[in-house]
């Protein structure tokens, strides 16, 4: 135990230094800018900004860094901690190892919102709830208007409070989800005018919505905490993130001639060793070479100084740093200074003010490579089943390490129409060996939080507390059922199927500070569509069945029964009766003529 | 059948045609066959009449509460009120005998009622002996105690003091309080048996003066917009209705925001919290009884104009950047800069503090080297030129890091007065607590109008509209609204101007609210062609024998009735 805690010690103290030097920077403005290149010619940029506000201006209306209009509706909702992530894209976890910022500032494909509100009552902070998603509807220009009863939810374990609270306030914690939204640059530029610097200078210079919504994975996110330091003085603190996985190849692409093109023959890298090598086939050899890119090629446009906000000594003036083995050689601008840092790997560029800085890396024969740490969880979870009523989920884990178990939290929420049977719930695990295991639930689910879903009310709330023993994968299935919609809650497009919100994994892992989420892919649902012209048909053969029986039997209650000859009779005393009596005479008449002449 | 039968062979046709001559007709139906018919038709048109058609009816019919239209109408015709603005107007004369200060407020108030020409705006005099009408005057001042009492408020307290060695005399407003002392020569106290006198002529055409533009105002408000009193000149026509037209609307709350925007990077910090308690708070703390302020403010960096705005020029003679006045509509960047309105109930008003940039400083309006404007029921603009500095040594010169309290000091008093202008104060006269109750005043009959015009306005929708419902919520607020007009207008004509506002305030809220109720206009709309497309197949086949049953029974009937007649 005494050996533990010695071991652990410095290691904690250097987290909190780490931490109260961010935190309360001299400055109340910080941004910086991570470039980060990936296998498989990706380039990971990481941009954060940061800026503090006293919790008293906050508090009279007096926003300097703070913008404004989301001040207000975090006044007026009474939210005292807020989070929100616009992702598109998948994270590749096999080859980019794991997520920035341990996944804690992204989301699930979509939209996704989560904030601690200060209410009396659970219903006076719904009603809260209500307010903040309609407001910060209009200001991100997003469909969060749309998160109703049915897709908000009430994580019990899977998140904490990231900010310093005071105990008096009672604070709700409300989750909700839009797996359908589609992210783009209407997002983008709300999202700019929060910064002080607006994308004028810094390094929100380089946002660009044509580049960030083509990456291949892209989250921004916007956390809002009150952070209190030792002496009791509070600042509100806001954080924006963007992280983007750009691809190299594709982002060097004209604007104006996007088409991809093939490999010239004289650039090709043949593999000579082959048989069938000749001059019309080639084997393209694994590449030896870095991309070499800059930051105009990738981001279509330079970065134009440093945003002035932020302040000029110690650390927080090396906006930018760059992820390469140190002897890659990069080129920069001229005004512009270049700090390695130990490590290696790292190297940091002080900025000269108001003067644009550009970064190039040549092409570059690779030697050593950054490494990159394998993840702690691998997570899959997809659809399974067929036909229209009855489906499964299938939810893979998979622990990589060979000496520790991996102890989790498992939230998804469930719209109300995805009917889950909790008692079908089976795991399987296959160990070191690959032999499949069947065992009881029970073995690895350690707790269970389950809400039931009401129909047209509220969704499934499911939250498993699990743990994977190392070096093995296990596999949760459980079966639901799929409801059948009332003929107006079908969308326009029904036949697309219903988005199932990503599930979100937060490992509680000891040897991290901050807990590291994972989220999985969003899941389609296909419902069983009615023919939406079923109603009228329905209608028009019903009364049509309706007006049958219903003339029979009314013309025999009130018709007069006579025999056919007496019919005849009275037919022809009716005008209708000797119209057609002439009518026939006349015919036979003509047809008597007929015959003559034949 | 017969034609069936015929075609098939011309023989038997053709024998067929001459039989019906030969066979004899049916013998005629028993009574009790027909009897049976015409119950069987009965009974179902009974069922359609008496179950189905009241079913359909009430299914289909939209529920619509009574609504006054009368009254209603009468409010907005303004049959049903006119309001009156009796201000109450103390005279204190403590060094004055008693019946010669009643002379003179009898002559005074008699001049006055000559000289005014607008009924509805009447002056009353009333004698106070100088201590309490001392005291009343500060509690005005102080908070402008307004609420329902039994008494009207006081409008003015007039003092009148003995001076000696003066020829005519003179007069003086206190600025911080509703007191107006006049200073007259003793020997100028009218004798009780003369009608007329040189000090009460001085009185009524001071006060008359200090009422003219309230008057003109009011009058202007309740003629509809179009004429006011035939004294006004035109001058002061044209002012007051360019006031009226760049007030914002009223409301219980008005939310104040204080912008600092810069195209560059500088200044970014400012020392609002020490300006907006020092020129603006007191503003506010006076303006408490007629609405409720919240302040909030914000910095903006690299704010640029729109790139369709004009930019500025320079002015060689000015030795200044100019902008154009027509172009100054274009000056705030609507699209880019986060000027959101104020979340809660209630306007914003916007106050922009604009730095320009160094290399444009300074910047005026070119017509008339304003440094300010307003924007009409939106806000107001200054432009802040501040000395810059040169200190930096690359990029010339540059605008201050911060701008002091001393230096938002013209902005901030700009901003008072603009702020005076869009809430709708008259610029006359120079007593900050008159001004005010001029207002509340002013505030008063408007209100009352629009409250009665959107009560003639809904009574108009709902008769043209015959398909919208009117849920029981929009009754009871018509019914609010009305009883709370009819107090308004009650404590109107007693002289109670405050309470009057408070009811008239009810009465707006209340009619907005019944005038945009939601479920009115939300109604789902179902065409009829589509109904009809979905249930012919139904309605046809079913109505067709029901009414050929109905017409052959009545012919049946009418026959019947026919030979009964011609048999009698």
């Amino acid at each position: 135990m005494t050996v533990l805690s010695l071991f652990s010690f410095p290691f904690v103290a250097l987290i909190l230094s780490l931490w109260s030097s961010s935190a309360f920077a001299s400055s109340d403005y910080h941004e910086h800018l991570l470039l980060h290149p990936l296998p498989q010619s990706s380039l990971l940029a990481s941009f954060n900004f940061r800026s503090n506000t006293s919790q008293q201006s906050f508090d009279q209306q007096h926003f300097r860094y703070l913008p404004r209009a989301l001040g207000q509706i975090l006044q007026h909702a009474h939210t005292k901690e807020l989070h929100l992530r616009f992702t598109t894209g998948r994270w590749d976890a096999e080859s980019w190892g794991p997520r920035p910022w341990n996944g804690s500032k992204e989301g699930g494909t979509g939209v996704e919102l989560w904030a601690w509100i200060d209410a009396p009552g659970n219903e006076e902070a719904f009603a809260k709830w209500i307010t903040l998603t309609q407001s910060l509807s209009g200001l991100f220009c997003a469909s969060l208007n749309f998160v109703d009863s049915t897709r908000t939810t009430r994580p019990v374990v899977s998140f904490e409070p990231a900010g310093d609270h005071s105990a008096a306030d009672q604070l709700h914690l409300l989750h909700g989800t839009l797996p359908g939204e589609v992210v783009c640059t209407e997002n983008l530029t709300p999202f700019l005018k929060l910064l002080p610097c607006k994308g004028k200078a810094g390094i929100s210079s380089l946002f660009d919505g044509h580049k960030l919504f083509d990456a291949a994975w892209q989250s921004m996110s916007v956390d809002i905490q009150p952070v209190c330091s030792a002496d009791g003085e509070c600042v509100v603190q806001i954080e924006q993130t963007v992280d983007m996985v750009l691809d190299i190849d594709r982002s060097k692409r004209s604007r104006s001639n996007p088409i991809p093109r093939p490999v010239p023959n004289e650039q090709l890298v043949c593999d000579t060793s082959k048989t069938y090598n000749s001059d019309d086939t080639c084997y393209p050899l694994e590449k030896t070479n870095d991309k070499a890119w800059s930051l105009t090629e990738i981001f279509g446009r330079s970065l134009s100084g440093v945003c002035p906000l932020t302040d000029f000594d110690g650390s927080s003036d090396q906006s930018v740093c760059l992820r390469v083995p140190h002897e890659r050689g990069v080129f920069i601008s001229e005004e512009a200074e270049e700090i390695k840092k130990e490590d290696g790997f790292t190297r940091c560029f002080k900025l000269a003010p108001s003067v644009p800085f550009d970064l190039s890396i040549p092409q570059q024969p690779v030697n050593t490579e950054v490494p990159l740490d394998e993840p702690v969880l691998h997570a899959e979870r997809t659809i399974v089943g067929h036909g229209q009523e009855r489906g499964g989920m299938r939810i893979i884990f998979g622990n990589p390490s060979n000496t520790s178990a991996v102890d989790f939290i498992y939230f998804e929420s469930l719209p109300w129409f995805l009917r889950p049977y909790i008692h079908t719930l089976h795991a399987t695990i296959t160990g070191h060996d690959g032999v499949l295991r069947e065992v009881p639930a029970s073995e690895i689910v350690k707790e269970t939080y389950y809400r039931p879903a009401i129909d047209r009310e509220r969704g499934t709330q499911l939250e498993l507390a699990l743990s994977v023993p190392a070096a093995s994968t296990v596999t949760l299935t459980y079966d639901f059922e799929k409801a059948i919609l009332r003929y107006t809650e079908y969308p326009p497009d029904a036949n697309r199927g219903f988005n199932v919100a990503p599930a979100v994994i937060r490992i509680v892992d000891t040897a991290h500070d901050a807990p590291i989420y994972i989220r999985s892919t969003s899941l389609l649902l296909q419902l069983p569509t009615p023919d939406f012209s079923m109603p009228y048909n329905v209608i028009i053969l019903t009364s049509t069945v309706i007006a049958l029986a219903f003339g029979t039997i009314f013309n025999i209650l009130v018709r007069r029964i006579v025999t056919l000859d007496e019919a005849a009779a009275l037919g022809a005393q009716t005008l209708k009766g000797r119209i057609l009596g002439k009518f026939v005479a006349i015919r036979d008449r003509l047809r008597g003529k007929d015959t003559k002449v034949e | 059948m017969t034609t069936k039968t015929g075609e098939d062979s011309p023989q038997a046709s053709a024998s067929q045609l001459d039989q019906p001559s030969v066979k004899p007709p049916p013998p005629p139906e028993s009574p009790a066959a027909l009897q049976t018919r015409f119950r069987v038709i009965t009974a179902f048109w009974a069922v359609i009449i008496f179950l189905g058609f009241p079913i359909w009816w009430k299914t289909t019919s939209i529920y619509r509460a009574s609504l006054p239209i009368e009254e209603m109408v009468d409010w907005a015709d303004g049959k049903a009120c006119r309001p009156v603005f009796p201000l109450e107007i103390h005279l204190a004369t403590p060094s004055m005998q008693s019946l010669e200060a009643q002379n003179l407020l009898r002559t005074t108030q008699h001049t006055l009622d000559d000289l005014n020409e607008f009924a509805a705006h009447h002056l009353r005099l009333k004698l106070t002996d100088g201590s309490t009408a001392a005291h009343n005057g500060e509690e005005s001042a102080e908070g402008l105690k307004y609420l329902a009492e039994d008494t009207a408020d006081t409008a003015l307290t007039v003092r009148l003091l003995p001076q000696e060695g003066l020829a005519a005399p003179r007069s003086e407003l206190h600025a911080a309080t509703t007191q107006l002392d006049i200073f007259y020569p003793p020997n100028q106290v009218p004798v009780p048996s003369s009608s007329n006198s040189p000090l009460s002529a001085f009185i009524a055409a001071e006060l008359q003066r200090l009422y003219s533009e309230e008057k003109a105002t009011i009058a202007y408000i309740l003629s509809g917009n179009t004429a006011g009193l035939d004294s006004t000149s035109p001058q002061l026509a044209e002012e007051i209705d360019r006031r009226l037209r760049r007030s914002m609307k009223y409301a219980e709350t008005y939310h104040l925001s204080f912008s600092l925007f810069t195209p560059g990077s500088e200044p970014s910090s400012w020392d609002i919290e020490a300006a907006v308690n020092e020129y603006v708070s007191p503003l506010l703390q006076a303006f408490s009884p007629i609405s409720n302020f919240t302040v909030d403010t914000q910095v903006q960096l690299y704010a640029n104009f729109a790139p369709t705005a004009p930019k500025p020029e320079y002015d060689e003679t000015e030795a200044a950047w100019t902008l154009k006045k027509e172009g100054l509509s274009a000056f705030v960047n609507a699209a880019e800069w986060p000027l959101n309105p104020s979340i809660g109930s209630g306007p914003t008003i916007n106050f922009i503090l604009y730095v320009p940039d160094p290399s444009q400083s300074p910047l005026i309006v070119k017509e008339n080297r304003a440094s300010s404007w307003i924007v009409p029921q939106w806000g107001g603009v200054f432009l802040l030129n501040p000395p810059l500095s040169h200190t930096d040594n690359q990029g010339g010169p540059s605008n201050p890091a911060h701008l002091s309290q001393d230096s938002l000091r013209p902005a901030f008093m700009t901003f008072s007065h603009q702020l005076l202008t869009l809430l709708g104060t008259p610029s006359t006269p120079a007593s900050l607590p008159l001004r005010l109750q001029t207002s509340i005043r002013i505030r008063a009959a408007s209100l009352l109008l629009s409250a009665s015009s959107t009560m003639g306005s809904l009574a108009r929708l709902t008769e043209s509209l015959p398909s919208i419902p009117i849920p029981a919520t929009v009754a009871t607020s018509v019914a609010t609204t009305l009883s709370h007009l009819s107090s308004s207008c009650a404590h109107l004509r007693e002289g109670r101007f405050g309470a009057a506002l408070a009811s008239a305030r009810v009465a707006e809220t209340e009619a907005e609210r019944s005038f945009f109720e939601k479920s009115m206009v939300g109604q789902v709309y179902f065409p009829d062609e589509h109904k009809v497309a979905v249930y012919l197949p139904l309605l046809g086949p079913i109505g067709v024998p029901l009414v050929v049953g109905l017409l052959k029974e009545l012919k049946r009937i009418a026959a019947r009735r026919k030979a009964k007649g011609a048999a009698s």
